[in-house]
């Protein structure tokens, strides 16, 4: 666990980073709980549709072209996002902030850009469509391959929108991304940072909950103080970037914490909360359990408060250098849960912490 | 990278960025010409090339070809290879990078070789700047073109570059100028002038900076090579200076040159024994020594990864051979891990070159069982990945009594490389000591590596399984490994239950249809049906079953395989339903073998079923239901 508070400290470095991001970034991105469509939108969601996205022989083959091409760890062209997107946004507009789910569902934690080992996980739990999928946020930042990731998925969702859900993490931000690497490599893998805006207005369209048979609510963070029914997700204004507080906030930013109540995040953003809250809210709503993601834990899942929440995190190795485990959570028709473990795939050309030959040639 | 971040992002800035360029550019005026239409390319290239945003600036860049082909060879030469010039002495590291590319290609654009001299000082410039990145594009490009030049480019030209660069006051030039010397040295066939292009690279070999002679070390063997492919050219000056290098790099003061010596050795040794000169074997056996007995581990360790490689220049003398193998042994016991992991993988080719098998008992299985309780897992996972290949050199008994025990400790190591490279080469072990005594000494070993907590591991055995099977024959695979096949498929990861059900084909391939039926089949529909509760268990019995349809007959598929199919149809997970719709189309491809017989069969069952799921709830549903209908009735027209 002590790298678990090692995490804490680092993602506690993202808020005092933040009022001054936010200063330069006035003037860039839209801020909090602005419309995206600002002048610096990139237009993706212009000509949004009135009704959800038809799948039809000539989208099928451009989605399967592209899952083809992503699935080999290679970009899309800008014009190519530019369109994933166009279609995205009218698949997820109509998703619910608190987005139903049916069983058999396999539960995933953060994945950071970690491309290969997203693509172990499908080794491990099976190929999607024939395997239903719930991401609970946290694609892009940290690793290497943000944007083959966070495209790959997109894609997914647009091409099986009833076989894959796919939540919203606090690095699905626009600030957010701009500090740790997604903004970064978007410039360096396209020239330019037009990719990187497409994608983090996207972004604002993903649901921020999902509800797994009634029984199992999903989401990145936690709880909000302010957020006490499942029904008062549904009402909230969902489509804008991440505020800095508030319940969207505490959602994509709360951990569960050994102390009781309610108590003050390290990381600047969202609450911890205690046993006697989760108990509460899952007796409230009638839920069996809370799974979330946010934070890294080194057998890949953990339980926290008598198993009234589990935190599942799935990119193994994380930042190529943790050393944890990761895992996902199948979750079948008759609600019997099964925790799958992995280690990182083998990646050719990338650090490992494993000691590797010295490089002789300095 | 960082440059300009935020101006990127506010579009405005950018704009405006973009149009001071455009207006700087037309000031400076490097293509004069009048005629506007034709400007275009250039001028649309040079405002990309003066973009502030340096991504901008790489995609024009590497857009050279384009434009060069749009001027023409003439405004090519005139006025676009000048510019680059210019560009290449002001710019940032990855446009240089491009730039260094592009103009290896670029004699084509200019006219073609005789004018490719035109090209060589933009590279220079490139050769010489700081980044190692930017300097190794520059010289394989200048090692392009000068591929293109004739004789007299050379002499005029090229070598003055060479010399220019390895006399300049900066290491990065020299550095650079060590990787040009390939591009000449065997096609000057003067005696006098080889003498002298030797003669300066001797200089770079013992330069001040430890940069420059390690780069020298690094590209003499590409040298000595190059004289080995013209055995006739090289003179005995000539190896007096080749003599006079390897001796100072053998004796450097760094050992990040003094490593470099092996690869120089190997690259001597392969000269003189294409000259068929043993005259100096003895001298070069010495050196030999010398290096795989230095002081300096990193000298040590490249002698280890070496080994064979350089025993074999020695393989026409076995007395030789075996002066070697006392350092061997020591390289086997070295203090290093590094080094052990080295020679480890060396162990069977070394054991090929002493010839005899009582001397591979005697002196290279003992060293092969300590390593193999090596305490690095690294050691033991190298030594795993050829040691099978022993198997050959020794005795059939030998084989039995002394290597296969040690194989199978290696089997149960707690680290699992060392299990999988074992198991990955056993196929020549098994060749050697029969599959009989290798499956009666393996089979526990399996069994254990089958329940490995590592899929990989687990995996690797399934990948064995048909070789085992076509090997032992039926009677003892049904007796040994068959409840082991099954149970694979009811595996938590999906990639083992996936390799389970191509595991069933394979075997049903070689054991033939009836055992199949029997033996498989019967078994799968009787799958315990708590088990089948699960959809991950139902999914992976339809794969299971679908994919024996291709390798049954089609009695077996009609009479067991299909009604358990159709009864899926209506399951609650659509996920297995579209997954029926896909299996109706490997079944109808099966059936339709006799389509006569089976027409009305599918029609009644497959057919019907499908028409349903095309009005199931479920989009996927639908999607696959309607897809395979298309296929199936296209099969039956």
């Amino acid at each position: 666990m002590e790298i678990d508070n090692d995490v804490a400290m680092q993602d506690a470095t993202e808020e005092p980073l933040d009022p001054t991001l936010d200063e330069d970034a006035s003037t860039v991105a839209p801020g909090a709980s602005k419309t995206p469509e600002g002048s610096n939108a990139s237009g993706i969601a212009d000509h949004r549709s009135s009704k959800p996205l038809q799948l039809d022989s000539g989208n099928i083959g451009q989605l399967d072209q592209w899952i083809e091409h992503l699935s080999q760890c290679q970009v899309l062209s800008e014009e190519d996002v530019g369109r994933l997107c166009k279609m995205a946004v009218d698949v997820l507009q109509f998703e619910e902030n608190v987005q139903p789910v049916n069983v058999p569902v396999t539960i995933c934690g953060d994945v950071h850009g970690q491309f290969h080992d997203l693509m172990e996980l499908f080794k491990i739990g099976g190929p999607c469509p024939d395997t239903n999928y719930l991401f609970m946020g946290d694609y892009v930042d940290r690793g290497y391959y943000s944007v083959e990731t966070v495209s790959y998925l997109v894609a997914m969702k647009v091409r099986y929108p009833k076989r894959i859900t796919i939540l919203r993490g606090n690095h699905e931000s626009r600030q957010i991304t701009q500090v740790y690497g997604f903004y970064d490599e978007c410039l360096r893998k396209y020239g330019s940072a037009n990719v990187w805006k497409m994608f983090t207005d996207l972004f604002d369209y993903f649901p921020i909950t999902a509800l797994v048979d009634n029984k199992v609510f999903c989401l990145h963070g936690g709880l909000s103080p302010m957020i006490e029914t499942v029904d008062q997700v549904r009402e909230l204004n969902r489509i804008q970037e991440v505020p800095h507080e508030g319940p969207m906030c505490d959602l994509l930013w709360s951990d569960p914490d050994d102390r009781g109540g309610w108590g003050i995040s390290p990381r600047g953003a969202g609450f911890t909360f205690g046993q006697d809250i989760s108990e509460q809210f899952n007796h409230t709503n009638d839920l069996s359990l809370i799974a979330r993601a946010h934070q890294l834990v080194m057998e890949g899942y953990a339980w926290s408060h008598q198993q009234s929440v589990v935190t599942i995190f799935s990119a193994p190795n994380y930042c190529y250098r943790c050393g944890n485990q990761a895992a996902i959570m199948e979750f079948d028709e008759n609600h019997n849960r099964q925790f799958l473990q992995y280690d990182p795939s083998m990646r050719p050309g990338e650090p490992t912490v494993s000691r590797k030959t010295p490089d002789y040639f300095l | 990278m960082s440059r300009n971040n935020k101006n990127n992002m506010d579009e405005p800035g950018v704009a405006s960025n973009k149009n001071v360029a455009t207006t700087e550019h037309g000031e400076t005026g490097v293509n004069g010409a009048q005629d506007g239409d034709d400007l275009y390319p250039l001028a649309l290239l040079m405002d990309e090339l003066k973009h502030d945003d340096i991504g901008n600036r790489v995609e024009a860049m590497k857009k050279l070809d384009t434009i060069a082909l749009a001027l023409g060879p003439q405004r090519t030469r005139d006025e676009l290879v000048p510019f680059l010039s210019e560009v290449a002495q002001d710019d940032e590291d990855e446009v240089f990078a491009v730039l260094a590319e592009q103009l290896g290609k670029f004699v084509p654009f200019i006219g073609g070789s005789k004018f490719a001299t035109l090209l060589l000082p933009a590279l220079e410039i490139l050769a010489s700047t700081e980044e190692t990145l930017v300097r190794e594009k520059a010289v394989e490009s200048l090692n392009n073109v000068a591929q293109e030049l004739s004789e007299d480019q050379l002499f005029h030209d090229f070598i003055p570059l060479i010399e220019h660069l390895a006399t300049a006051d900066w290491f990065s030039s020299k550095v650079s100028s060590c990787g040009l010397f390939r591009a000449v040295l065997v096609r000057v066939k003067d005696d006098k002038f080889r003498k002298e292009l030797l003669a300066l690279y001797l200089q770079l070999v013992q330069d001040e900076t430890p940069m420059v002679r390690r780069a020298a070390g690094k590209n003499l063997p590409v040298l000595i090579d190059l004289l080995t492919q013209n055995p006739d050219l090289s003179t005995s000056d000539d190896w007096d200076y080749i003599s006079n290098m390897f001796q100072k790099i053998m004796t450097d003061g760094q050992d990040s040159v003094k490593f470099l010596a092996v690869d120089v050795l190997i690259s001597i040794l392969k000269f003189f024994s294409k000259k068929q000169d043993t005259t100096h074997s003895k001298d070069l056996l010495r050196s030999a020594i010398q290096l795989i007995g230095d002081e300096a581990w990193r000298v040590r360790y490249m002698a280890a990864e070496r080994f064979e490689e350089l025993a074999f220049q020695f393989k026409s003398t076995p007395q030789y051979i075996e002066e070697l193998s006392g350092p061997f042994l020591a390289l086997c016991e070295d203090n290093e891990s590094d080094v052990r992991k080295g020679v480890a993988k060396q162990l069977p080719g070394f054991a090929k070159l002493l010839g005899d098998p009582q001397v591979v008992l005697k002196k290279v299985l003992p060293a092969v069982q300590n390593l193999s309780m090596d305490e690095s897992e690294m050691v033991r996972a190298s030594l795993a990945s050829e040691i099978t290949n022993l198997a050959p050199l020794v005795p059939k008994q030998d084989a039995i009594d002394s290597l296969v025990p040690i194989l199978l400790n290696m089997l149960k190591d707690e680290y699992p490389d060392v299990r999988l490279n074992i198991i990955a080469k056993l196929k020549v072990v098994n060749e050697v000591v029969g599959i009989d005594l290798l499956s009666e000494n393996l089979l526990p070993a399996i069994t254990e590596l089958a329940k490995d907590a590592n899929w990989r591991v687990r995996m690797a055995i399934i990948d064995y399984i048909p070789l085992l099977a076509e090997q032992l024959g039926v009677e003892f695979f049904d007796k040994q490994l068959g409840d082991l096949c099954l149970s694979w498929l009811w595996d938590t990861v999906y990639s083992i239950r996936s390799a389970a059900v191509v595991n069933l084909k394979n075997l049903t391939e070689i054991f033939g249809s009836d055992w199949s039926s029997e033996k498989i089949i019967s078994r799968l529909l009787k799958s315990d049906s708590q088990l089948l509760e699960n959809f991950v268990y139902r999914i992976t019995l339809l794969h299971a079953l679908t994919e024996l349809v291709q390798v049954v007959s089609n009695d077996v598929t009609t009479q067991k395989i299909l009604p358990f199919i159709n009864h899926l149809t209506e399951d609650a997970v659509p996920n297995i339903r579209f997954n029926v719709a896909k299996s109706y189309v490997t079944v109808v491809q099966s059936l339709c073998t006799n389509k006569s017989k089976n027409k009305d069969l599918i029609k009644r069952t497959v057919i019907d079923s499908l028409e349903k799921l095309c009005q199931d709830d479920d989009i996927d549903v639908r999607f696959y239901a309607t897809e395979s209908l298309k296929k199936c009735e296209a099969l039956l027209a």
